[in-house]
């Protein structure tokens, strides 16, 4: 086998050039992804101090401290919040992301631009614009009076629903781009020919347009739910008495209980519980990748 | 040929750069400099500028915006502070963790001008380790035509007519506190019978807020989003300032008086200058015209005469004797600090 040296030593030196090249970024991500979250892996098992240090030994008691049922009302409102925008972004985001794909170039330019127009004003500013629009003496408030939709003294601000509109808001973009993407790809003839075949209009939509562009929309539902469980800002700033979310209630911990360890120990839950979509995602996709490798089932 | 050029280049550079510094390591040492860590906005900056002129100094500042993330900070091992000007509370928290440096009485003349009837009240008595700076009282403000029959109590969150347009403050202890004090007990109260009191106070009142809020109340209250807000008197009057329907009162049962001090850090570079600064904050005069500026309370009983009578006659800045009596300052409870926890995250939760 003269063959066998030369292509084993171009392998080695394939893998050897590809290490290199995922090098920087492996190593940025450990130093500033991987031992910072480690870090705060172990500070949950660490004591906590009443002076805001962290003691010595370690201990479970940030464990047991997490059984402590107002962490499960917390997580069960972060996730249903998180879930309710996912939900609404996708429902925007779908028709949008389809139509955008389906205009004229030059449309298409000019509706991609509108997409992505609200990026050059910062976030936070955004939010506080929104605070404009649904204050208690403004217009979109006195014209609902008006109308007699809504009550002289209430508020449409401060609740749950205007934490959802707001998040709802800022993530729309980040799920329309991945769903225009992959519906730019998309072969529109499959859908054509779904109608010679008898398709209604939705039916075809449905059951040959999405599944065509089911890796923008897997795409686009983990870019708004993962962040979403992260919200700190949006529930701070228009949320109410009964708006915290785990975000709000670790830099509770942090910035006025003194608690680091249980600060941590939170952190922790919400790095779980971003991780289990995204991993449950890459479990579904080798399922589905696996029989068509093996051959058409 | 090329590569020499660039060489060239890259040498010259670095002697520019090595000559540059020498010469701005040449100016800091003709000039030392003090490093007050301190809140925004906290000090006219005229007075700063006097105070480098008199004494040949710079004064550089850096500022917090919480105690926590101050001791945070350093706790976690920054030095080159001089002079801080944490809250109370904060000051004996530091102090227990020998964080502060012990004052020297001979390099302080000015502290004979420290009001006596604040030093009663205060932590830190005999200013062993630190100088009261300002104070603010923690109060209700309110919107003059929008709340019919204002009456300066606690109560008033109460009121179901101002619901859903009325916030308190994101902070356990002046939340929890106001309560405390309107059932007629201290606001360092740690008996759990009286807390569990308060606590059903505050989720009685929680059904009435917006919100829970430390900033945006200012803005709210001065864009009429908000009615009423527990607030403090410094941040209330510049909003004052600007608009004349807002209201600010203190609650007839009390609250918390609070005040920032100043402290320098056991680590300090600049004791001397440091000491310097704080006499010099203390000056009548000056006491007088920072008073002017932040609209916080200097507690310099010299200076008060010499303050405006706008400042001098607001029943919301210096309060009625019997106002006053009843009002407390906020202590740090140490491990006790845990109890006011949970009695929050109850709160919180709406349990």
């Amino acid at each position: 086998m003269p063959e066998a040296r030369p292509r084993w030593t171009m392998r080695l030196g394939r893998r050897l050039s590809e290490a290199l090249l995922t090098l920087p970024s492996f190593a940025w991500l450990a130093l500033f992804f991987l031992v910072p979250t480690l870090l705060v892996f172990v500070l949950a098992f660490r004591p906590a101090d009443p002076f805001g240090g962290i003691g010595r030994g370690w201990t479970l008691a940030t464990v047991r401290a997490l059984a402590d049922p107002q962490y499960l009302a917390i997580a069960w409102r972060t996730l249903w919040v998180s879930l309710a925008s996912t939900a609404l972004c996708m429902l925007l985001a779908v028709p949008t992301g389809y139509a955008v794909a389906r205009a004229s170039p030059r449309r298409r330019n000019l509706l991609l631009m509108l997409v992505i127009v609200p990026f050059w004003t910062s976030f936070l500013i955004r939010v506080f614009a929104w605070k404009t629009i649904l204050h208690p003496e403004g217009f979109l408030k006195k014209a609902l009076v008006l109308l007699g939709l809504a009550d002289a003294n209430a508020s449409l601000l401060y609740n749950l629903g205007a934490v959802v509109l707001v998040t709802v808001y800022t993530f729309l973009p980040f799920a329309i781009l991945p769903i225009y993407a992959a519906a730019e790809k998309f072969d529109y003839r499959l859908i054509e020919a779904a109608r010679d075949l008898g398709a209604r209009p939705f039916q075809a939509f449905r059951r040959v347009f999405l599944p065509g562009v089911r890796q923008g929309l897997v795409t686009a539902i983990l870019v708004v739910f993962i962040p979403a469980l992260g919200s700190y800002v949006v529930p701070d700033l228009v949320g109410g008495t009964e708006s915290e979310m785990l975000g709000n209630k670790i830099a509770q911990r942090v910035f006025v209980d003194r608690n680091l360890p249980l600060a941590g120990g939170l952190s922790i839950v919400l790095i779980l519980a971003v991780l289990t979509p995204l991993l449950a995602v890459l479990a579904l996709q080798r399922q589905a990748a696996a029989p068509t490798a093996g051959g058409e089932p | 040929m090329r590569q020499q050029t660039f060489f060239r280049m890259l040498r010259a550079a670095a002697l520019a750069a090595v000559l540059g510094c020498a010469g701005c390591g040449g100016g800091q040492k003709e000039q030392p400099a003090l490093h007050l860590y301190t809140w925004s906005d906290y000090i006219k900056p005229e007075l700063v500028a006097r105070f480098e002129a008199e004494n040949h100094c710079r004064v550089v500042i850096d500022t917090f915006d919480s105690n926590e993330a101050m001791y945070a900070k350093l706790k976690a091992g920054a030095s080159g502070y001089d002079v801080i000007t944490p809250t109370s509370y904060m000051v004996s928290l530091m102090h227990g963790q020998g964080m502060l440096r012990p004052l020297d009485p001979a390099l302080l003349p000015n502290r004979v001008h420290v009001d006596p009837e604040y030093l009663a009240i205060a932590v830190d008595k005999t200013m062993a380790h630190s100088v009261p700076y300002m104070l603010t009282n923690t109060g209700i403000a309110y919107r003059r035509s929008k709340v019919r029959d204002f009456q300066p109590s606690w109560s008033m969150f109460d009121r179901a007519d101002l619901k859903g347009r009325m916030v308190m403050l994101n902070d356990m202890r002046e939340t929890i506190g106001a309560a405390l004090k309107s059932l007629g007990y201290s606001l360092n109260s740690t008996d759990p019978g009286e807390l569990e009191q308060a606590k059903r106070v505050v989720l009685r009142w929680k059904a009435n807020l917006a919100k829970f809020e430390n900033e945006q109340y200012k803005n709210g209250i001065a864009s009429g989003e908000f009615l009423l807000v527990h607030g403090y008197s410094g941040d209330i009057l510049q909003v004052q300032a600007e608009d004349g329907d807002i209201g600010f009162a203190m609650p007839r049962e009390g609250g918390a008086i609070s005040c920032d001090d100043l402290v320098i850090a056991r680590s300090a570079p600049q004791p001397r200058l440091a000491h310097a600064f704080i006499n010099f904050l203390h000056d009548p005069a000056v006491a007088a015209e920072n008073t002017g500026f932040t609209q916080f309370l200097c507690p310099n009983r010299d200076s008060y005469p010499l303050l405006d009578p706008a400042i001098r006659d607001n029943p919301g800045i210096f309060l009625p004797a019997e106002v006053k009596a009843k009002c407390e300052v906020l202590n740090d409870l140490g491990e006790r600090n845990a109890l006011f926890v949970k009695v929050w995250d109850e709160i919180k939760r709406g349990g």
